[in-house]
């Protein structure tokens, strides 16, 4: 009883869960998503899908990309935004976060200290997101749900990953440090 | 004894942990490196490093998500 009124406490919502803790609850989360939606988890797919979207709501038109022409893509993009299992995720990741955030007493907006870190922020982002399309998936589904689907495209793209993240902190340290 | 302030209060990872090591590097032993950061896994590498480098180091919460780490060179 005092655990968990300890852990419900202001000093225990600050405290971190470690690395094992927050593994073994990935793995049976993405178990229960597998389950449950007959799809692993994935986070920069339904991103793509808020982008189709966005371009549709201006009046675009997507049908005939290669990425969007399949039956399954072009189901899910008329089912709308609120049907689409990945974009409920994605957007629950960002509410449970902010929520952890809050309980723990360490919301705060951060300032945006030069022009520098937006040009950073921009080019990494349009970097991931266009690798991560090239690449059919991001360090969760090409990743994380390839290794738990004991497929081997998982370890191929990690090596991959990694010399990414080396060239990354190259041009990180040299340009905008 | 010197005390180094360094600010990377809007800095992500790992650009806290990188300013981190290279203050370091540039000081004397008993000389004290305070880091500002607003980003809470900067307040879980920077110690992990520091401590296994062996310096002395001390977490503080000094407002709502905003910490100071104070590593002591050893």
């Amino acid at each position: 009883m005092n655990k968990i009124k300890e852990f419900f406490s202001k000093k225990g919502m600050k405290k971190a869960w470690g690395y094992v803790a927050g593994a073994v609850l990935l793995s049976v989360v993405q178990v229960i998503t597998l389950a449950s939606t007959g799809s692993p988890w994935g986070v920069s797919g339904p991103l793509m899908n808020w982008g189709a979207w966005t371009f549709r709501l201006f009046g675009g038109n997507v049908n005939n990309w290669h990425r969007f022409s399949s039956v399954g893509a072009q189901a899910t993009l008329d089912a709308g935004f609120f049907s689409d299992p990945g974009t409920i995720r994605n957007l629950a990741l960002i509410f449970g976060a902010l929520l952890a955030t809050l309980l723990a007493s360490q919301f705060k907006i951060k300032k945006i200290k030069s022009k520098k870190q937006i040009i950073a922020a921009v080019l990494g982002g349009f970097m991931m997101g266009y690798g991560a399309r090239l690449a059919a998936g991001c360090n969760i589904g090409a990743l994380f749900s390839g290794i738990a689907s004991l497929s081997l495209s998982g370890w191929v793209f990690a090596l991959f990953l990694f010399f990414g993240a080396v060239a990354g902190s190259k041009i990180l340290v040299k340009y905008f440090m | 004894m010197n005390e180094i302030i360094i600010d990377a209060l809007g800095e992500a990872c790992p650009v806290p942990l990188i300013k981190a090591q290279n203050a370091i590097k540039e000081m004397a032993v008993g000389d004290v490196l305070v880091l500002q950061v607003d980003h809470s896994c900067a307040m879980k590498n920077v110690p992990e490093w520091a401590r296994k480098d062996g310096h002395n180091v001390e977490i503080e919460e000094v407002d709502d998500g905003e910490w100071e780490v104070i590593i002591e060179k050893a």
